[in-house]
């Protein structure tokens, strides 16, 4: 017995091996499987050139779709060929939607990365570090028709007449709500009024409804969308802000009554993943988010897909009017060494959108409508029932851009990613501060934003 | 015998509740990574056993007819853990990060070994504020860090390559180590170098030949301890290296096993438990010299 091994006596482990074994069979197991290796490389030879050589290269940036399918045709089909056509060698990366930001912001400090940069909301702020997209938005247009006002109200400065980003797609934002528990209370969540009827109900049920109040997108994006359905908004249409109104205040009283008869404590700590994990689980009866719910129902429960609605969101006193949920927006940053072959890969990529539409499950509506053919008709063929077919309706009627109505702005972008709307929500549901109070206090806070950016010009 | 099978009982006692509550985490993750859809989203199923559900799209169940497997293991599914194998780049970031762990090791004795040491033995007073002040560099963390740091990447043209982790992880695994081995050292009597100087040996030879060989605990804890810092870290990870061929695991399994906000739960828990089993594998071989290692310079 080797004389360092006393320790390992008491525990047990050396009457067998010792620890000097151990290491060396560790060693020797790894040499042996990375030599196995060895022989086969060196019959193979030197790789003659494996892969076709490009003349260029085009590195791209985005997330990691919520579909797999999507990016493997993104990845392997529409790339590849779209390289093979262009003499280039197309690299896309992919990253989780969270570490976006943090990513976009590395690269702006570096000024270095990727050609062109996919994100998911509009990205105002970071104007001065892009080109100007606006000749692919003249070419897109000639090919496919007028950019849908949510792109052009998301990715267009009117005060400093750039294009900041490319509005690739956006994607609709419906609620899911559980036919067999709303029919059991007797309701349906067509109005605000609806849901702060039945949540109380639906609790006592053990199925309270879901919706957010934290520091995340999905509380930010319904929240900023329950506000528009009660005629409030952030700002008005000449970027003013606007916040504080008996709208804004009517709006409180309804998010704080649900919370307090319908919902638990739960919300407060809500994550871009608590409403599809509440919903798929069962245990919600309503959630406001994207497809992703029904579509990862779809496969993984499909009795609670049959028994899912997806629907509008639900009319205010004043209006029905949603966000978009997701608005993916295209940017090249002004380092780029390849800015003409980005400005043609994502022309491209708008005008041949079918393929995108389609392998996304209906999740990316293109920001160009003409640029999917027989849009309606797709939907209404999806083998789930029709069932996404109010995807289209959700779309064009009752989905605007965050900042509405005004344009998604420096200012709007700055609020958005502070998550001031959930925290002024959440102040008045936990009995910090009463609805007027809070109005008050976020107008407190917007105003300096918006004094910010118009300092700068940008607004 | 009594008296020893009592000290036993009662030392099993008192540890056993702290061995189930550390191995808990392990054990859940393991039973996890094999539920199927329809299993894990029923919040009437007990989590921690298998129970019987419809399988979702892709997944398959290759123990059914296996009833006699306990926890019900005939209704699990491999299929998850499949995916990791055949879907993703798993391998490839578990090879990365063994790159990146060893070679930032590597990095890591090469200069905390000499600078704990100085610090030890060289420095007299200002020894301790020194050994202080590099200890707090580590405590900088890295999303301040990586902002700057993306700048000196990029001007080396390291971007997107496992080379500019090898090259800023040591950023803040010299800093914990060198206070680690400082402290080791100290617990050495500086007598028995003064024997080895005083028969004849250089200063490097009496640290090569002495000072070294008694060292091992204290060494064998910062390689344990930096690789399981590089394991562990993130923020450069996903930010310095965007291919996913290049990704290690802490970067690679979040990026594409949470797709959006939808997270693949059972993958996750396979892909890190894999690297977990080895690594807990490692630390228990070493446990004595570990917990040496780690209280050499407690008492002095």
């Amino acid at each position: 017995m080797p004389e360092n091994d006393d320790g390992l006596e008491e525990l047990g482990l050396s009457k067998s091996l010792t620890r000097r074994q151990v290491l060396r069979r560790t060693v020797g197991g790894f040499l042996v499987l990375y030599g196995g290796a060895l022989p086969k490389v060196a019959a193979a030879g030197v790789p003659k050139h494996v892969h076709r050589q490009y003349k260029n290269t085009l590195k791209i940036i985005q997330w990691s779709h919520f579909v797999p399918a999507y990016d493997v045709w993104f990845d392997k089909t529409y790339t590849k060929r779209w390289g093979d056509k262009h003499d280039t060698d197309v690299q896309v990366d992919h990253i989780a939607l969270a570490q976006l930001p943090a990513r976009a912001q590395a690269e702006v400090a570096a000024q270095s990365g990727h050609d062109i940069f996919g994100h998911l909301s509009p990205q105002a702020g970071l104007e001065d570090q892009v080109i100007n997209h606006k000749e692919i938005i003249q070419e897109v247009t000639r090919k496919v028709g007028k950019v849908s006002q949510v792109g052009f109200k998301s990715c267009y400065n009117p005060r400093t007449h750039k294009w900041h980003g490319f509005p690739e797609n956006y994607v609709p934002d419906p609620i899911h709500f559980r036919k067999d528990l709303w029919h059991q209370v007797g309701l349906k969540p067509s109005t605000w009024d609806d849901v702060r009827k039945a949540a109380p109900k639906l609790k006592a049920l053990g199925h309270p409804v879901g919706l957010g109040m934290s520091n995340e997108l999905d509380s930010n994006m319904l929240l900023i969308a329950l506000m528009q359905c009660y005629g409030a908004f952030i700002q008005n249409a000449h970027a003013r802000p606007s916040i504080n109104s008996k709208h804004t205040v009517e709006a409180l009283k309804t998010m704080r009554d649900i919370y307090k008869n319908g919902m638990t404590n739960e919300i407060f700590a809500w994550t871009a993943a608590s409403n599809n994990q509440g919903y798929l689980s069962g245990r919600l009866s309503l959630a406001v988010n994207a497809i992703s719910i029904i579509r990862s129902a779809e496969d993984a429960n499909p009795a609670l897909a049959q028994n899912t609605s997806v629907a509008p969101i639900p009319r205010g006193p004043v209006q029905r009017l949603g966000l978009e949920h997701v608005m993916g927006v295209y940017t090249i940053w002004k380092f780029s060494k390849q800015k003409a072959l980005a400005k043609r890969f994502i022309a491209d990529l708008e005008v041949n959108y079918q393929g995108a539409f389609k392998n996304s499950k209906f999740y990316n509506f293109p920001a160009f409508r003409g640029a999917v053919h027989n849009y309606t008709r797709q939907l209404a063929a999806d083998p789930h029932k029709g069932k996404y077919k109010v995807l289209d309706l959700i779309a064009r009627k009752y989905t605007v851009n965050l900042g509405y109505p005004g344009f998604s702005n420096a200012a709007i972008d700055e609020i958005f990613n502070t998550w001031l709307v959930p925290q002024m929500f959440a102040q008045v549901a936990q009995g910090k501060m009463t609805p007027a109070e809070a109005a008050k206090a976020a107008e407190h806070e917007f105003k300096p934003i918006f004094a910010k950016w118009r300092a700068r010009g940008k607004i | 015998m009594w008296s020893t099978l009592r000290e036993r009982g009662i030392s099993y006692l008192i540890v056993g509740p702290f061995a189930i509550v550390l191995a808990f985490p392990f054990y859940w993750m393991l039973v996890t990574a094999f539920k199927t859809n329809g299993d894990l989203y029923d919040l009437n199923n007990v989590p921690f056993t298998y129970h019987p559900s419809q399988a979702a799209v892709g997944e398959k169940l290759p123990f059914r007819h296996d009833h006699w497997l306990p926890f019900g293991f005939e209704n699990a599914t491999t299929s998850h853990v499949s995916f990791i194998f055949h879907n993703t780049n798993y391998l490839r970031w578990v090879e990365n990060t063994a790159v990146v762990g060893g070679l930032v090791v590597a990095i890591t004795l090469l200069f905390a070994v000499p600078a704990g040491y100085s610090l030890a033995r060289l420095s007299g007073r200002w020894g301790q504020s020194v050994g202080v002040g590099i200890f707090l560099t580590y405590l900088v963390p890295p999303t301040l860090l990586f902002l700057p740091l993306s700048r000196v990447i990029s001007k080396l043209g390291l971007q997107d390559r496992i080379w500019s982790l090898v090259l800023v992880y040591p950023s803040f695994t010299i800093p914990f180590a060198t206070w680690l081995l400082m402290g080791f050292f100290r617990t050495i009597p500086a007598e028995l170098e003064d024997a080895a100087l005083v028969d004849g040996c250089s200063r490097l030879k009496a640290l090569a030949r002495v000072i070294f060989p008694i060292s091992i605990p204290g060494i064998l804890t910062v390689v344990i301890f930096s690789f399981s810092l590089c394991v562990n870290e993130f923020v450069y990870a996903i930010t310095f290296v965007s291919g996913t061929k290049q990704h290690t695991i802490s970067a690679g399994v979040p990026t594409d096993l949470i797709r959006g906000d939808v997270y693949f739960w059972q993958s996750l828990m396979a892909a890190t438990l894999i690297p977990s089993i080895p690594l807990a594998l490692l630390y228990n071989s070493f446990l004595d010299r570990f917990i040496a290692g780690f209280t050499g310079g407690a008492f002095r």
